[in-house]
């Protein structure tokens, strides 16, 4: 294979048969059509090129601002087709709750604008909505936007009847499958590949799934959100069924642990929404001796929603414990061990003692730089957790008064450095606070 | 009929055992006459211990101060006024509002003077040693002004920054997170010209901190607003000056509906119903801001998140607890190390739980012929209790009025609640409101949580109609006491004369 430009890899993408073994069902052959595998890394590779190339190729002088409504995928694909046409891209979203999307998306280049929260005290009277003042920005005149508009423009649709739903019949010898299984964001892939089965064979059965209402799947709608997309056409469903972030996931961990298929939880979505669909009919179809067919896609793969895992289901991710921690010294016990000392000690050995003590402010360094004890030395919290676990960071023969803005973190340090051997470290109690309160002098350099 | 569509209200005690009360209620309103208002300051006490336990979960210290615009009660700012001065104070937005402060035993150190000021509210503040919450450089030269004309002391000033989404270079790359514009406040980056008439007027005003108001429940923007002050406050302190609080303002918000579930199939119920595909859910098809564009839902609905997961103290604890987008630390981590206080104005999360507003059912009757639904006339009407002004969808709650009658028995009705104005718009609710029966005449409907905001927000005289008296109520023993708002002091049991000191 030999390409003179990236957007030639668009589409063509593999029609995976899924291992009965896993799925379960004994009549119906499921497959995967793994929109992961073009080459901005989802099905949105498609719409996004076929949306934009005609302005991108007609732009010469690489003025302008692709803009689009995304949080995700398309804003992936339309940015770095912005980029490699000199074009600048940016995402108008109040949806991007996935931080590697958010950096992967800042990496390429992209300008990212995040509308405002609800109103909390509402004036009724304006039910003018941010997005509204965005479609106003558009349409003024000598707008240099070029707005894609994916919830909206027939061209999303056209990207999917004219290459994904040929190849799904390709790939089946020409023929359409029984059901069709799509998640729906934009509506795009499901109303263009359900035109071209259907008007393969009427009987295709569609299955739309959305988000659960209150749920968050990255790259799905609501119930209610479905009804905002201007492409969004009830009648294009024969069914529409709701998935929970729960299911993604376990639909993910399948694909991934059982498949091979390094999915999304998009595609995990629309995995575990066609089995516990499939699995009725499946059921009539034993002992009819018939066979079907299924296709769900993979719209997405699994690395940018490692966050998204983490926050939903962090026992996937399990990580084991490094070592020795001052938070593994309970509250009881650092009360009981560690060594404190009042603001008006702690100024008289600090002055005075011999050796002097070494002052450690666990404070952050911007804090520090603020106002600090003068010649105290900043160590912040997390790294002076680092440090412990390497061994004792200071000589004993040092003495050493830790600080914190309250004596709560300095007194479990305090604690874990004497359990460490350390003979004379001792927490200021009260802290920094402590320590203004009483007058104490501190310091700006 | 669909199944009826309830947005049932969360009651918590002790107003859910007042709501059980219905004899007492009933023999309320029977004195009073109605629309009437029902307070409990002993939960507006417990709300605000509820904040503080999040200051101390997070070992910040500073004052929670009751923004008075959301209730005009006495009874609740005298509860307060009885509270630790330390730790609870009360932020008055008008003259009035500041005399009403001080008459219910709020001295001026715990007083926050906010919003736009006229002269005399000013004189008094500064008179009264409050603390003025400054919206622009013009009202410190105005309030430096007065100081030095009636000879006062130095008065503690905050001043309320603004524009945060506009700060350049301190935001991840590439990425803008953008605010409602608000019309108070002073945007940060025009903050030069304050801080220097902050240095002119030193002798005039002593510069406490900053704060800021922003009207989003998004935690985000706050987070942004919240670490912004505080390197505001660093530069402050560079230039020498000595700044030591940081007012995040309120919007903590109210949880009003109990069940997530009702409110998720109610708003997708509004959609449907705007797309055409069921029928209207609302007074002549209201659609609350949304709208039909050939099949497509376009608008946003004008509502109040009336089920929210987290509210009020939980809000806050959130808050607290998100990194701050710059430095990375969570932003209470950000205010303890900087030895800054935190000071939070909840308006309506602080009155959670503390009131009821009751009406009297005065006719019911069919709707129209066929529908099934009725219209069920209330003596009070939409100025008394403003829910729907603020976009809350609650249900009320039916109090019968006998025992067991034949309203107690009955089926599950749709109903519109209109009030006693001679308007066609005067409706309690533009929403079809489902009740487990049909109210009758003599019926009580008790609106709940309607402290914040809500019970007397509008209310006036036009048409002459009565405005709602209000009580203030406690649980004594086994029965519930009374006495007029006006009466309440919270040195005495509710309902008896004040002991002699």
């Amino acid at each position: 294979m030999r390409y003179d430009s990236i957007t030639e890899a668009i589409g063509n993408t593999p029609l995976v048969r899924i291992d009965p073994a896993v799925h379960g069902l004994r009549n119906i052959d499921l497959y995967a059509k793994l929109e992961m595998l073009n080459p901005f890394g989802s099905v949105k590779d498609r719409p996004a090129w076929h949306m934009a190339r005609p302005h991108l190729e007609a732009a010469t002088d690489a003025e302008g601002t692709v803009v689009e409504l995304s949080s995700g995928n398309t804003a992936k694909a339309l940015a770095l087709l912005a980029g490699m046409h000199g074009v600048r891209f940016k995402s108008v979203t109040n949806r991007m709750r996935v931080p590697e999307i958010k950096e992967l998306l800042l990496l390429i280049g992209a300008e990212i604008e995040e509308l405002p929260g609800r109103s909390e005290c509402l004036d009724p009277t304006d039910t003018d909505d941010p997005l509204t003042h965005f479609h106003r920005a558009l349409s003024d005149p000598g707008s240099t936007y070029l707005h894609t508009d994916q919830y909206f423009n027939p061209r999303n649709v056209e990207a999917h009847a004219e290459g994904t739903g040929p190849e799904i019949v390709k790939d089946l010898d020409g023929r359409a499958p029984d059901w069709f299984i799509a998640c729906v964001g934009t509506a795009g892939s499901s109303t263009g590949v359900a035109r071209v089965l259907r008007e393969h064979d009427p009987r295709v059965r569609v299955l739309g799934l959305v988000a659960h209402k209150s749920d968050f799947i990255p790259g799905i709608r609501t119930i209610d959100e479905v009804h905002q997309v201007g492409l969004f056409d009830p009648a294009t469903y024969d069914t529409i069924e709701s998935v929970t972030s729960d299911e993604a996931i376990d639909g993910m961990i399948t694909l991934i642990r059982r498949c091979g298929l390094l999915s999304g939880p998009t595609g995990g979505a629309a995995y575990q929404g066609a089995v516990r669909q499939l699995r009725y009919a499946d059921e009539e179809l034993d002992g009819t001796g018939q066979r079907r067919t299924a296709v769900f896609i993979v719209c997405d793969r699994a690395e940018s929603y490692l966050s998204y895992v983490r926050q939903r289901r962090p026992e996937l991710l399990g990580r084991t414990g490094r070592g020795r921690s001052a938070v593994a010294v309970t509250g009881a016990e650092a009360r009981a061990e560690a060594r404190v000392i009042g603001v008006d000690d702690a100024r008289r050995w600090s002055a005075e003692g011999d050796p002097r003590p070494l002052v450690v402010d666990l404070r952050s360094p911007h804090a520090y730089a603020a106002l600090h004890i003068e010649g105290s030395v900043n160590i912040v919290d997390e790294v002076f957790e680092d440090l412990l676990r390497g061994g004792l960071p200071f000589s004993k023969r040092t003495p050493v008064l830790l600080a914190c803005p309250v004596g709560e973190k300095s007194l479990r340090y305090a604690a874990a450095l004497s359990r460490m051997g350390h003979p004379d470290v001792r927490s200021l109690a009260g802290g920094i606070v402590a320590w203004r309160d009483a007058g104490a002098p501190l310091v700006r350099e | 009929m669909d199944a009826p569509l309830y947005l049932r209200p969360r009651v918590e005690p002790p107003l859910a055992g007042l709501l059980t009360d219905r004899h007492f209620l009933h023999s309320l309103v029977d004195a009073l006459g109605s629309p009437l208002n029902v307070l409990l300051p002993e939960a507006v006490a417990e709300n605000a211990a509820r904040f503080r336990t999040v200051y101390d979960r997070h070992h910040l210290t500073g004052r929670v101060y009751f923004a008075h615009k959301a209730n005009r009660s006495s009874a609740l700012l005298r509860r307060l006024a009885a509270e630790d001065p330390a730790a609870v104070g009360v932020d008055v937005a008008s003259v009035a509002e500041l005399r009403h402060a001080l008459g219910c035993g709020f001295t001026g150190d715990r007083i926050m003077a906010t919003g736009p000021k006229d002269a005399a509210f000013l004189w008094l503040a500064a008179r009264v040693g409050a603390t003025v919450n400054l919206d622009s450089p013009g009202e410190l030269e105005r309030l430096s002004g007065l100081v030095r004309a009636h000879g006062f002391g130095r008065v503690a000033v905050l001043v309320r920054l603004s524009g945060f989404e506009h700060a350049s270079g301190r935001e991840g790359a590439g990425t803008r997170l953008l605010s409602r514009r608000s019309r108070f406040g002073t945007p940060v980056q025009g903050a030069e010209a304050l801080l220097s008439a902050l240095e002119r007027n030193a002798e005039t005003v002593e510069f406490v901190g900053a704060a800021y108001h922003l009207d989003t429940t998004g935690l985000e923007e706050k987070a942004r607003a919240l670490e912004q002050c505080v390197l505001f406050m660093d530069e402050c302190r560079a230039r020498g000056l000595s700044p030591r609080a940081l007012d995040i303002g309120g919007g903590f918000g109210v949880g009003y509906v109990a069940e997530a579930e009702e409110w998720e199939r109610w708003t997708t119920a509004l959609t449907e119903a705007v797309l055409g595909v069921r029928p209207p859910l609302t007074w002549r098809g209201h659609g609350y801001g949304l709208r039909n564009e050939g099949g497509t839902v376009r608008g946003a609905a004008a509502l109040y998140p009336a089920h929210r997961p987290t509210a009020g103290p939980g809000y806050l604890d959130e808050l607290l607890s998100l990194p701050a987008p710059v430095l990375g630390r969570h932003t209470a981590t950000l205010l303890l190390e900087h030895l800054h206080d935190l000071h939070i104005e909840p308006g309506r999360s602080l009155v959670d739980q503390c009131g009821l507003s009751l009406a009297r059912v005065l006719d019911v009757r069919p709707a129209d012929p066929d529908s099934g639904q009725y219209l069920v006339h209330l003596a009070m009407n939409a100025g008394d209790m403003s829910l729907e002004e603020h976009g809350v969808l609650v249900d009320p709650v039916l109090l019968p009025r006998g025992g067991t009658t034949a309203a107690v028995d009955g089926e599950a009705v749709g109903v519109y609640l209109t009030g006693n104005l001679c308007l066609e718009g005067d409706l309690l609710t533009r929403r079809l409101v489902h009740l487990p029966r049909l109210p009758v005449a003599g019926d009580l409907l008790a609106f709940v949580n309607t402290a914040g905001y809500a019970m007397d927000f509008h209310a006036h005289r036009a048409q002459r109609q009565p405005v709602a008296r209000t009580v203030a109520v406690e649980r004594r023993g086994e029965s519930w006491n009374w006495c007029p708002d006006e009466d309440y002091w919270p040195i005495t049991p509710v309902g008896e004369q004040p002991d002699e000191v």
